[in-house]
């Protein structure tokens, strides 16, 4: 009992602590790490109790994730699209209908061309009069004012210099009077596009509140499990700031470990659909292949959820925490 | 040289009647004092107020010199830091060790744990558990789970300790004993208020009393000089 006595008689008058700034702050930097240790091995140490948790974030990350990911590819697509619109050659009218067919037939041969389609003008005409309702007026015409037309068909995915080269070859031909490139159709998709994006941000955002729920549920129950621990804290000295973190870190490591599953659903994803969707390109003569998430965006919906369980925590500890008075 | 300041403190529960009304008492610094009264006097609501678990209706009460009324909620945890509790229910946590239990103030005021573990076997040593640190609370006799629970208000050195009826429950051989550990505390300078039913352990130890009847202090008057001895 040597040792206790000295250890009381240093309690004299012992109010304050005198703990140096640096040593406090060493102190604080390492609680941090403990309860960060602490509060993963919690979870990883009871998978089963956190396993919800895990999968429906993981689910809610998923969903968005593979619509953003089939997005982006078709983005890529659609900038090749971008140079595959359908080319219309309008022939000068002193050519002949069997000028016209060979010409054709001769631009469908080349390397850069899939498919070329002739139509003579009077087809053009009887086309043209059944479609517009001007019958009555083109019959007044003393001649058939309509070229004779080939339709030209690149094939998909084809480069955009590429394109620009066949333009240029498809004018220099002494038949054809003027060339027009069809882009309607990709400024329509593109259009789509842009819609789709933006409903993927609205799923989004609904997916991460229900991220913030579900999290914030999770951390509301870990806390009443521990109410009387709470308690004891805030009676020794604990500040809201103490108390709050281990909740804080579980809330960001359920965001983490969601995060990582809904990454790896996604490049299951990605294995299961890269098949097929390369099969289908070849079918159209495209190399085109499904590209996975970048790095990059694996990392942001990492982070992404990461934000997402600590803002739920912190959401719930804020409702609940402070209330816990000893 | 004042520790604690009581000034025409009173307290009403929401609803309920005057707990206490009219305290005016000092605790001077390294006192030790009981707080005696019937059941429903209002000791723990007294006990309370030092700690602010609960704020007073009316009045003021300074604890080290600081007026509690003037505390902004983030100051509270720094107030308890100073002043140790001793509850009857010892309020230990069954998820952890002795060690751990005793440890939790140390590791809240942010000791680095060499210094923590040095000064948690010192705490354990001082109340006869050194052994028993590894344990786990549950497995404890009452009596030295009421020890667990004075090591841990005592690990961080307050200045003022208080203690709601820490020798309930407990045999009269194990009751002089804690008595004597809270004296021991007094002898290094802390201040000591023990709230308690056991009137032939007070009057046996002699020491100032306060005693509360139906919210009102009887003594107060008289101890604000220097208390009532025997
Ligand atoms: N939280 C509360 N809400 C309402 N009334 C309360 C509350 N706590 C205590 N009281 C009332 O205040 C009065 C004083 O209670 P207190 O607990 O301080 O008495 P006590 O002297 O500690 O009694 P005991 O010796 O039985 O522990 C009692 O009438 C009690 O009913
Ligand atoms: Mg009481």
């Amino acid at each position: 009992m040597a040792e206790p006595k000295n250890s009381v008689k240093t309690q004299a008058g012992a109010s304050l602590q005198e703990i140096g700034m640096r040593k406090r702050l060493n102190a604080w930097a390492a609680n941090h790490q403990l309860v960060a240790v602490e509060t993963l091995m919690r979870l990883l140490s009871n998978p089963l109790g956190s396993l919800l948790t895990w999968m429906v974030i993981a689910i809610a990350l998923t969903l968005p994730g593979a619509l953003w990911m089939a997005l982006d590819n078709m983005e890529q697509l659609s900038g090749r699209f971008q140079a595959s619109g359908r080319i219309t050659l309008y022939l000068t009218p002193k050519a002949t209908e069997q000028q016209g067919q060979q010409l054709s037939d001769r631009i469908a041969a080349l390397d850069s061309v899939a498919n070329t389609e002739f139509i003579d003008a009077d087809t053009a005409l009887d086309d043209f009069r059944d479609n517009s309702g001007l019958q009555a007026a083109l019959d007044f015409l003393p001649e058939n004012p309509l070229p004779a037309v080939i339709l030209v068909e690149p094939p998909l995915g084809i480069e955009q210099a590429a394109l620009l080269r066949l333009i240029e070859q498809l004018k220099s031909y002494q038949l054809v009077d003027s060339v027009q490139l069809d882009m309607a159709w990709v400024e329509r998709l593109q259009a789509m596009l842009a819609l789709a994006e933006r409903l993927i941000g609205v799923l989004g955002v609904l997916l991460a509140l229900a991220i913030l729920l579900v999290v914030g549920n999770t951390i509301r129950l870990a806390i009443a499990a521990r109410v009387d621990e709470i308690r004891v804290v805030k009676l020794v000295g604990g500040t809201n700031a103490y108390v709050r973190r281990p909740f804080l870190y579980t809330g960001l490591w359920y965001g983490m470990v969601g995060g990582l599953l809904a990454w790896l659903l996604l490049i299951l994803c990605w294995a299961l659909l890269n098949g097929p969707v390369a099969d289908l390109a070849e079918l159209y003569g495209s190399g085109f292949e499904l590209k996975p998430l970048s790095a990059g965006a694996a990392m942001a919906l990492l982070l992404a959820a990461m934000l997402l369980g600590w803002l739920g925590a912190w959401w719930s500890v804020s409702r609940h925490l402070d209330h816990i008075e000893p | 040289m004042t520790m604690v300041q009581f000034d025409r403190v009173g307290k009403r529960y929401p609803g309920g009647k005057e707990a206490l009304s009219g305290i005016s008492f000092e605790l001077a610094r390294g006192e030790f004092a009981f707080l005696t009264g019937h059941s429903g006097a209002g000791k723990s609501t007294l006990l309370k107020l030092m700690m602010l678990m609960e704020r007073p209706s009316r009045g003021q009460v300074f604890v080290d010199g600081q007026n509690l009324g003037r505390l902004r909620a983030g100051q509270i945890p720094y107030l308890r830091r100073k002043v140790g509790v001793v509850f009857q229910n010892h309020q230990l946590l069954f998820d952890r060790s002795v060690f751990d239990n005793v440890a939790l103030p140390l590791q809240i005021a942010g000791y680095t744990p060499a210094e923590a573990g040095r000064r948690v076997r010192a705490a354990l040593d001082s109340v006869g558990l050194l052994g028993m640190e590894k344990r786990n609370p549950i497995e404890l006799s009452g009596g030295e789970q009421q020890r667990v629970g004075i090591a841990r208000a005592v690990v961080n050195k307050p200045a003022l300790l208080l203690a709601d009826e820490p020798t309930g429950n407990l045999d009269p051989e194990l009751s002089a004993e804690i008595m004597n550990l809270f004296l021991r505390f007094q002898q290094v300078g802390v201040t000591v208020l023990i709230a308690s039913h056991d009137i032939a352990l007070i009057e046996h130890m002699g020491h100032r009393r306060l005693i509360l009847d139906h919210g009102h202090l009887h003594e107060g008057q008289i101890a604000g000089a220097g208390g009532i001895y025997g």
